[in-house]
């Protein structure tokens, strides 16, 4: 069989999912013996002139990270899928906006002021922003626009499949490197590399049916390292969200961040956890229900701290 | 002028380019490094509760 052509590629990203691949050890020679890299930025040194020069359909399978937060990440989004085969939207930034989708509760005009202006470390007296294309003496240069909204990486292209977490688990890596290699991929547009069950069906903590009066926060209150967040009042995303990570932050004494996104069936995972979260607090009366609603810390981002960007919400209306 | 891009600089975390300008002899006339990427963690942090902001910026550089 002839080898794999493989990229990965990182648009609005940290680069954790890049390392999360390095971090299949030494099973990544499997992987080179399998495939060839065609695009890798963090690791190899080919440039976005040589992705120009493919003929489309040239590479086997994409990796993309990384939300849509600017022109270049659209334009590559756009570039690698007419260069691949498969499309894979992995990890939580390009599988549902990710951590960089928080910055939807703002506009460009917002962030940009903030950070190049008013933040304490920045010395701008004359308010210079970044522009798309600045002329120099020698020419022009240009930088990518920034965009007002940041977008999982379907709202641009299409994708065949999803790899969702922040970042995805190695082992679940390694399962989808083997599917891709053997040619056992589901039917396209399935989510691959985690459960079809919920946080709440893997998770190890003990659950007694108890109903919460009131909710609390991890800097004040120290949890129960056996019992479940929720029964306790710590806001926990493990009802609505997809298994496969081996709890690892619940393991870890930190309630599911929701990063694995919705589980099968969930259209909005934020929605779904203000649904849960109702369901399962007692009150007398609707003055107790708001003192207790009142409690959730930051509940916008805490139900939608991954997952904005490709919410039914998108993004706060300004 | 000729110009020679690198475009993207590559293995290490985050997003660069260099644009070099050479002169008729050759030589490095001028030479721009650039940066085509924010987030605006700086920004989106706001209003956050204290404990939530470690779990989020440690999403600035995850290399």
């Amino acid at each position: 069989m002839a080898k794999l052509k493989l990229a990965s590629y990182w648009a609005a990203a940290c680069g954790g999912c890049d390392t999360a691949i390095l971090d299949i050890h030494e099973k990544i020679l499997d992987l080179a013996a399998a495939a060839d890299i065609v695009l890798w930025p963090i690791a190899t040194d080919f440039k976005y002139a040589d992705v120009d020069a493919m003929p489309d359909g040239h590479i086997d399978v994409t990796l993309f990270h990384g939300a849509i937060r600017n022109s270049e990440n659209k334009h590559l989004a756009k570039l690698l899928r007419a260069k691949s085969k498969t499309l894979v939207a992995f990890g939580s930034c390009a599988h549902l906006g990710g951590i960089p989708a928080l910055a939807n509760l703002f506009n460009k005009a917002q962030v940009f002021d903030r950070v190049y202006r008013k933040s304490p470390s920045t010395d701008n007296p004359q308010g210079v922003e970044p522009q798309p294309t600045t002329a120099v003496p020698e020419g022009k240069l240009t930088i990518p626009e920034f965009y007002d909204t940041v977008r999982p990486l379907d709202h641009v292209v299409d994708v065949d499949y999803y790899v969702p977490g922040c970042p995805p688990t190695p082992k679940q890596i390694w399962n989808v490197v083997t599917a891709i290699v053997g040619g056992q991929l589901p039917p396209r547009g399935s989510v691959v590399g985690a459960s079809d069950k919920t946080q709440c069906d893997e998770c190890q903590r003990k659950k007694n049916d108890k109903k919460v009066l009131g909710f609390k926060r991890i800097a004040t209150t120290a949890p129960d390292p056996d019992t479940c967040f929720l029964e306790q009042g710590f806001i926990c995303m493990g009802p609505v969200t997809r298994g496969g990570c081996d709890t690892r932050c619940q393991l870890s004494g930190v309630a599911c961040r929701g990063c694995y996104g919705p589980p099968p069936g969930v259209i909005d995972q934020g929605a779904k956890a203000i649904s849960a979260i109702a369901s399962i607090i007692e009150a007398k009366d609707e003055a107790e229900v708001e003192r207790i609603m009142e409690e959730i810390p930051d509940p916008l981002r805490s139900f939608n701290r991954f997952g904005i960007g490709g919410s039914l919400l998108v993004r706060k209306a300004l | 002028m000729n110009r020679i891009s690198i475009d993207p600089i590559t293995r290490l975390e985050g997003h660069g380019k260099i644009e070099i300008f050479l002169a008729d002899d050759g030589s490095v006339a001028n030479c721009y490094f650039q940066v085509p990427e924010l987030r605006g963690f700086e920004k989106f942090v706001e209003g956050m509760p204290v404990e939530e902001v470690p779990r989020v910026v440690s999403r600035i550089c995850g290399v």
